[in-house]
């Protein structure tokens, strides 16, 4: 016991990390080590070999229809990448709670804002990864078609602020839900509320209130913007503008996270103290 | 000073009270029993002291600091909740790691310090296994392991031996007292077995819809309560008769009904207070054995905290 | 009565003048500028990206102002759609003033995203919305080649290593932790 107390007291003399830190490393190690995290990587990488297999095996494909197949390879990768951090969000509090393991966390000096943000990052893994992924085939599809280094670093940009934001999303759902089930479903609703414009008819999206509608939803501006790189071969510079409800997004809710989990981290959801 | 101070602490839900002026100190090394009925806000003042719940009025210290610094406080105390989960992905190991890195370990210290406490409450050959193959007492014994990796001041353990057969309870008391005695941790136990409270706790403090009903040590308790005691006697079966009418005829006495086997009287003594004269276990013995009747064996009950607990609960 | 034919004449010539000297005055400018290309040929392969410079001369006595210069594509064969969007995104230029006997040079960036053959020409026009032709330089001749931009042999060894690896992966994990 006295050895206990001497390398608790040495040790913590020693720099050791600040909690978010610790945090992530932790719930990093129960994503990839513990399995799940793999399991979605497979499960995307399947949906993804389908995809190209069908694309590359048409003989007829055009040229332009050779873009719209890298394009359609990120739009997917950027929605499923999107989707899986959205739902590592939305269990991130909800599912300590409902497990019994939030309250040992609520325990321990770790303020609640950095307990959030360890998770928010954590999530976001789960969009590197699905990206990791594409890159093979994008690369595969698109080198015929000199559009590899554009077609991945326009996904990159725009997957990721949306996987910020969809992830920041989630949690914020999950602060507040009063079960993992409602968080879970909660935030799948918000996201196919948010993919919804994208199946207006093309007249529809045209007026300037379709329009509006599509700058102003971070998924449907963002996509937009990937395909007019991709598919129409527009310079960066051109559409930047469709990238600022992202941007906005991303930053308002990634900031918004630490803030709230300070406030409604709690035993039970959506009540404070 | 105090491990634990409180001074009219209170905790509401709107209208409902759930603790109301609870005024309690706890001494390092001390082990404070806190009983109650379900319902009676045990949980809820576990949950104010430990700073996950908010106080309504009143104030308290923990471990030196005040509830204003509840970071301050978390560093030095450790928990077991009532309704604790486990990781189920995790390792025993892995998981007393991260709480020892949570609490400002750096990654080798904090495996050093999570094998020092698996061997304490016998884990170590498991520290490989998930977590999700583990047994309730072995849970049990990970979450005490648990509030230990910060080397605390303070212990909270809230029902440690619920689901746990007698081995396991016995076990877990044994690390209670390791605990109190060779660290010096103030320990606030609470529990529903009130054996466990009369056999490891100094004192006992008996909480009912939110307020202390009783509090002290365990005899000072039993006492204040004036719970009844019964004894059960068996005399010589020619002396039954005898007994009976002679122990009537005792002030502070009242024979029960015999269970039906010869020789077998059933006795209550009344408590203190409520007649002139206690009934006194050695009187009602006195005056036996004065009259000619052959005791062959004396068993004394009651006089025990469940009576207390019971009395006082009742009354509240 | 040779002064009366004589006056009708003046006014005749007067009217004439009044009608025709906006329209006179309008169609100058365009009249005044000539277009100009750097090549008359384009040989390329589908998919790559080529770059042609117009030229846009001033030949009249007055600055040409408020000129737009326009690119288009079309097959010269029938039967292949073209949208010149899909070809270049800058299709519409505004031209800066142009002095009298100055130019102004215009670099066009395109991507070949058919093949056959196709003809590319550069028209300019004012900004007034003139009825009068506008000013169109010579047709490029851009021959591009079909290539095979996708080998879709190569395909299913990547298909299957991805998931494969990731598999394996998996299993390797549920394997360890499964004691």
């Amino acid at each position: 016991m006295a050895a206990v107390e001497q390398v608790a007291e040495q040790t913590v003399r020693e720099r050791s990390a600040p909690g978010w830190a610790v945090v992530l490393h932790q719930e990093l190690r129960d994503l990839w080590m513990g399995g799940r995290g793999l399991l979605l990587s497979f499960a995307f990488s399947i949906l993804l070999s389908v995809i190209a297999y069908l694309v590359a095996t048409n003989s007829a494909l055009n040229f332009l229809e050779h873009r719209e197949s890298v394009n359609v390879t990120l739009q997917v990768a950027v929605a499923v990448g999107g989707l899986l951090a959205l739902l590592a969000g939305a269990d991130a509090v909800s599912g300590e709670r409902e497990r019994g393991t939030l309250e040992s966390l609520l325990l321990t000096p770790v303020s609640r804002s950095q307990l959030a943000s360890g998770k928010l990052l954590a999530a976001l893994s789960l969009w590197l990864a699905a990206f990791a992924i594409t890159v093979p085939y994008v690369w595969f599809l698109g080198r015929g078609i000199s559009i590899v280094g554009d077609a991945l670093i326009t996904g990159f940009v725009v997957g990721t602020l949306l996987a910020v934001f969809l992830s920041s999303l989630g949690l914020v759902v999950s602060l507040f839900a009063g079960s993992n089930r409602v968080s879970l479903s909660l935030s799948l609703f918000l996201l196919l509320a948010l993919f919804a414009p994208t199946q207006l008819p093309s007249s529809a999206q045209k007026g300037w209130a379709g329009e509006l509608l599509l700058r102003v939803n971070p998924v449907t501006a963002g996509e937009h913007y990937v395909g007019k790189i991709v598919v129409n071969g527009h310079p960066w510079s051109e559409d930047v503008s469709w990238l600022l409800s992202p941007m906005v997004a991303a930053v308002v809710f990634a900031a918004a996270v630490p803030l709230l989990g300070a406030r409604f981290i709690q035993l039970r959801g959506g009540v404070s103290g | 000073m105090p491990a634990v101070e409180t001074h009219g602490l209170s905790k509401r839900y709107g209208s409902l009270v759930a603790v109301e002026d609870l005024n309690l100190a706890v001494q390092a090394g001390e082990v404070l029993g806190v009983l109650g009925p379900n319902g009676a806000g045990k949980t809820t003042a576990i949950r104010v002291l430990t700073t996950i719940l908010a106080p309504s009025r009143g104030s308290f210290a923990v471990a030196g600091f005040p509830h204003t610094r509840p970071a301050e406080i978390r560093r030095r105390i450790g928990v077991l909740p009532e309704s604790a989960g486990y990781p189920e992905r995790q390792t025993g190991e892995e998981y007393l790691s991260y709480h020892a890195r949570l609490y400002g370990q750096t990654r080798g210290g904090a495996r050093a310090v999570a094998r020092q406490l698996l061997e304490e409450v016998g884990l170590l050959e498991r520290r490989t296994s998930l977590i999700a193959s583990y047994s309730r007492g072995m849970r049990q014994r990970l979450g005490i392991a648990r509030t230990l990796v910060n080397d605390p001041d303070v212990v909270f353990l809230d029902e440690p031996t619920l689901g746990l057969d007698p081995a396991g309870q016995r076990q877990v008391l044994g690390n209670v007292q390791r605990i109190a005695r060779k660290r010096g941790a103030a320990v606030l136990l609470s529990t529903h077995l009130l054996t466990e409270v009369e056999e490891n706790c100094s004192r006992v403090l008996i909480l009912n819809r939110g307020r202390v009903i009783g509090e002290g040590t365990v005899a000072e308790v039993v006492q204040r309560a004036a719970a009844p005691r019964s004894a059960r006697l068996h005399v010589a079966p020619e002396h039954a008769e005898l007994a009976a009418a002679v122990l009537s005829n005792t002030d502070g006495v009242e024979v029960g009904r015999a269970d039906g086997q010869p020789g077998w009287l059933t006795v209550v003594f009344a408590p203190p207070g409520e007649h002139t004269a206690d009934g006194s276990p050695n009187d009602a013995v006195r005056t036996l054995l004065d009259s000619g009747v052959t005791l062959l064996s004396f068993e004394l009950e009651g006089a025990r905290l469940s009576d207390a607990f019971l009395a006082m609960t009742e009354a509240a | 009565m040779s002064r009366c034919r004589a006056h009708r004449t003046v006014l005749v010539a007067l009217v004439a003048a009044l009608l025709l000297a906006p329209g006179a005055q309008a169609a100058d400018p365009a009249a005044r500028l000539s277009v100009a290309v750097d090549r008359a040929r384009i040989s390329t392969q589908l998919g790559h990206k080529f770059v042609f410079r117009s030229t846009i001369t001033n030949r009249g006595s007055t600055a040409a102002r408020g000129q737009i210069a326009h690119l288009n594509v079309l097959s010269l064969h029938p039967g292949v759609y073209v949208d010149p969007e899909d070809w270049s995104s800058q299709r519409t230029r505004y031209l800066d003033t142009i002095p009298a006997g100055g130019a102004s040079t215009v670099t066009w960036r395109m991507q070949a995203v058919n093949d056959g053959d196709f003809g590319v020409y550069v028209t300019v026009l004012p900004n007034s919305g003139s009825a009068r032709p506008p000013a169109t330089g010579p047709a490029i001749r851009v021959a591009v080649a079909e290539r095979k931009t996708l080998n879709s042999g190569g395909i299913l060894p990547l298909a299957l290593a991805v998931p494969g690896i990731l598999g394996l992966m998996v299993l390797g994990r549920r394997l360890r932790r499964g004691g």
